[in-house]
């Protein structure tokens, strides 16, 4: 799948804003140190302005020493955010909105989204460990909080355990508004009763049930 | 049923003299109990969502002053999503109801706040009625009810309907006659009332608020249409549409699911202040027969007890015990020879003789089959399957036969309809309507009409099977189920649609009220001789004059090739699938004698059983179905089901002999 992958590089060389361009740069930069080291007539093979890239080193952002390239702290900071915005926005497309062609609204979106949004997007995706392409999505303190809890955040009910409560963070499934006329909205507080043979919820004192096609589209947090 | 009556109700009403009282509420709350404590009618009692599925008048005096009560199927909303919910709806929109008498669930406010929310929005003055008091407090939960009046500015009354509870209290409020419209106003998103603003000088005059109307069309209301077409320009519908289409555009959600949210949100915070929860108690062993009835594993051997109980208590002893000693004794040995003694007094011309006491008579055939036969199973049936429908053990066994509806392409909903027809077929096709979409009605009634024999059949068939061997009911039930199951697969491949998503509401467990058990029983009852007995006669009349013209034997050689040569049956058979022609338990009940006089061999007696089981329905049947399904559907089902039946009998009964196998 590797070779799928084109991070933003066409966006990088006509991009003219200084930042863009650094955030782009930085991106390369972040990918090929995942696979070793890293030079700079690399990087300029990717982003086509070497002028650039050394202004970025006179920014403090990274470090030249003859063609080796290493990130300074702030580089490396700035580079592990653009990336993570970045895949974590891939899988966003992939998984929940389920596009063939994401990689340009990718690249977009990683320069548009703030820090809450990140966050929200990543526990949404139950804070995956990698992009499509299956490279790793570096981790966010969200990610820190969640690994001492084990439990995805958000799952759909047939993934839940029988017997758990859970609070509803949005329902993609037929029968909507079927669902809503019996208080099973988003916020709305349900039990899984039971899985088998039909889905069994039980919100407030109401019961209902309903098949799994309805119940796959229903995604809680527990 | 009480079309007579209705009709007298609704007279009085137009002139004025009555004050109209809708009774509105979610499914399963106690409306017909309320309904028939006011009026004193009795409207059918069940404990499952959807038992009514029409609308029942009943008027009645409170303090000098007359008003005209009108039940109405139960909703969740008042955006209709199946034919009985559009009922209610319907109500509101050409009434014009004095007020509304809202009943609501007292452990469910929530919900119940969602439907005062919006009558308040139709701008209907209501009254809240929140009934099951008492299972509010088992789960701990006590309301408030002077908050709850101040919040929404109506009268709120606390019931216990079954025990009278409250009652009085809520005749007081009723002929105190000061009906407010609750307050209880939403403002929506900017965007939606933007619309709703361009939507006011659009809407047509109703029964309810311009407003409610703007947001029933911005909600994406589909069932709205008929209606507009009928009260609007086409120009102003083009701007109608329009104006939803932008509202739908500049949502960045769906527009329903919006307005619902924000009403939820509404009923929740009111909610919140005016419950009091404390521990609960009680109810524990009804919660675990319950959880038990569902259970992927236990659900099953209960659901084989329940049949069990139910074979025995109709089968053997209605169709035994009680049709040995109704049909052989009472009639047999005291009252045909004595309408035989006293009709040979009497009357002195032998036609006339023949045509009461003859071997076709209408009270030695048609009255012994009707009273003798047949009233003792469709009773003691009643009684089981009130038992069941009041315990809510129903919608569990929709749970646990959702998948095998799937094979047929509709949901375990599918159960409620086809359970009933067990009942009566009649009955069951007006409950189709509880089934969201056309599509899944059509199947269900088909296989309703081919494959599901009423109570009266049914007992009959078991009284039958019962005498022969439990391999002959073996072969029964398989044949039977065989094509109810690939019928309903075939329509569901033919049929056009996608299979609507199951979603049932599941009531808690109860304990039948015995009450509620008899009076039931006994108006299924009524209205079963008051259906039946009629055809009866009229079938056996038409016997009678065939016979007396000569034609029945014609008519016998004529059939000759299929009964004799197809099924395997005597010549004599014809007459029972003549009558079935009027109603299938008959023609089951003209078997039954055959049988019992040893004129079928137990073979003979099977396929006869699986050819009658499957044989068109019965006239009122018929009728019901044309009512509701249309003409073309109702004949074109009728043929094809009239084919199946014929198919399956001969291929019975050629498998039997082609095996040779004994039962």
């Amino acid at each position: 799948m590797e070779n799928i992958e084109q991070p933003c590089r066409k966006v990088a060389s006509s991009g003219t804003e200084k930042s863009h361009f650094e955030d782009e740069a930085l991106e390369v930069i972040w990918e090929l140190a995942e696979s070793g080291e890293v030079r700079l007539k690399d990087i300029v093979k990717e982003v086509g302005n070497e002028e650039g890239v050394i202004g970025m080193s006179k920014d403090g952002l990274i470090a030249v020493s003859e063609d080796k390239v290493a990130f300074t702290d702030n580089g490396r900071a700035r580079a592990r955010d653009i990336t993570r915005r970045h895949r974590l926005a891939e899988r966003l497309f992939v998984d929940v909105l389920d596009l063939k062609e994401f990689e340009e609204d990718a690249c977009r979106l990683e320069h548009a989204i703030s820090p809450e949004v990140e966050e929200a997007i990543c526990t949404f995706l139950g804070h995956p460990p990698t992009c499509p392409h299956g490279k790793a999505i570096p981790r966010g303190n969200c990610c820190k909080l969640y690994i001492k809890k084990v439990r995805p955040l958000v799952q759909s009910l047939p993934d839940l355990e029988v017997g758990r409560s859970a609070k509803v963070v949005f329902i993609n499934a037929p029968a909507m508004d079927r669902l809503a006329s019996i208080g099973l909205v988003p916020g709305a507080e349900v039990k899984l009763l039971q899985k088998k043979p039909s889905y069994v919820l039980g919100i407030d004192e109401t019961t209902v049930a309903i098949d799994e096609d309805i119940a796959k589209g229903i995604y809680v947090k527990p | 049923m009480h079309t007579h009556e209705t009709e007298k109700a609704k007279a009085a009403a137009a002139s004025g003299k009555y004050r109209r009282i809708a009774l509105i509420g979610n499914p399963n709350v106690g409306k017909s109990v309320i309904f028939g404590l006011l009026t004193g009618k009795y409207a059918t009692v069940s404990n499952y969502p959807g038992t009514t599925v029409e609308v029942a008048y009943g008027n009645a005096a409170i303090e000098g002053k007359k008003y005209l009560f009108v039940d109405t199927p139960g909703v969740n909303s008042l955006i209709p999503m199946s034919e009985d919910e559009k009922v209610t709806r319907d109500i509101l929109l050409g009434e014009r109801p004095s007020v509304v008498l809202q009943v609501g669930d007292a452990k469910n406010l929530k919900r119940t706040l969602l439907i005062t929310i919006q009558l308040a929005e139709m701008g209907l003055p209501v009254i809240l009625v929140l009934n099951m008091e008492d299972e509010a407090m088992d789960r701990g939960i006590i309301i408030a009810k002077d908050a709850l009046k101040s919040m929404t500015g109506i009268e709120v009354i606390m019931t216990v309907a079954p025990e009278k509870k409250g009652l009085k209290e809520l005749r007081a409020a009723i002929s105190k006659g000061d009906y407010r419209t609750p307050l209880l106003n939403i403002k929506y998103n900017p965007h939606i009332e933007e619309c709703i603003e361009k939507l006011l000088p659009l809407m047509p005059d109703a029964g309810i608020s311009k407003r409610s109307l703007a947001l029933m069309v911005v909600s994406g209301d589909e069932s709205l249409r008929g209606w507009f077409n009928a009260n609007m320009e086409t120009s102003a519908i083009e701007q109608v549409e329009a104006v939803r289409a932008e509202c739908i555009l500049r949502m960045k959600q769906p527009v329903g699911m919006a307005i619902s949210g924000d009403r939820l949100r509404r009923a929740e915070e009111i909610a919140e202040k005016v419950i009091k929860r404390v521990p609960g108690e009680g109810g524990s062993f009804s919660s675990f027969i319950g959880r038990l009835s569902m259970h992927p594993v236990w659900g099953i051997p209960l659901l084989l007890a329940v049949l069990f109980g139910f074979y025995e208590f109709v089968g053997v002893f209605g169709a035994g015990t009680l049709v040995d000693f109704l049909e052989e004794t009472i009639f047999g040995k005291y009252l045909n020879p004595m309408f035989t003694k006293v009709v040979e007094t009497l009357i002195p011309f032998a036609l006339i003789r023949d045509m009461l006491v003859g071997q076709y008579g209408l009270i030695t055939m048609a009255l012994t089959y009707a009273i003798g036969i047949i009233l003792p199973i469709t009773t003691t049936f009643f009684i089981a399957f009130s038992i069941l429908e009041d315990s809510g053990y129903l919608p569990r066994l929709a749970i646990m036969s959702d998948r095998v509806f799937n094979i047929m392409g509709l949901s375990g909903k599918a159960v409620l309809p086809m359970v009933l027809g067990l009942g009566c077929g009649t009955m069951a096709v007006m409950t189709t309507r509880i089934l969201e979409s056309r599509r899944d009605r059509a199947i269900a009634a088909f296989l309703l009409a081919l494959a599901v024999p009423c109570s009266a059949q049914l007992g009959v068939i078991l009284g039958m099977l019962a005498a022969l061997s439990a391999k002959a009911m073996a072969i029964w039930i398989g044949s039977v189920l065989g094509v109810l199951l690939f019928s309903g697969f075939l329509a569901s491949k033919i049929v056009p649609g996608e299979r609507t998503e199951f979603f049932l509401e599941i009531p808690p467990i109860r304990k039948p009220a015995l009450r509620n058990v008899a009076v039931k029983t006994a108006s299924r009852a009524v209205w079963y001789l008051k259906e039946a007995v009629p055809l009866f006669m009229l079938g056996t009349f038409i016997l009678f004059i065939l016979d007396k013209l000569s034609i029945l034997r014609v008519i016998e050689r004529f059939a000759s090739p299929v009964i004799v040569g197809v099924l395997g049956l005597p010549p004599k058979a014809t007459e029972a699938f003549l009558i079935g022609f009027f109603r299938r338990d008959y023609g089951a009940a003209g078997l039954f004698a055959m049988s019992e006089k040893g004129l079928l061999t137990p073979e003979q007696s099977l396929v006869s059983l699986v050819t009658i089981t499957l044989f068109i329905p019965c006239l009122a049947h018929l009728l019901m179905t044309i009512k509701e399904m249309g003409l073309r559907y109702a004949l074109s089902t009728a043929a094809i089901i009239f084919s199946t039946a014929i198919l399956a009998g001969g291929a019975l009964n050629f498998a039997l002999r082609f095996f040779s196998i004994a039962v």
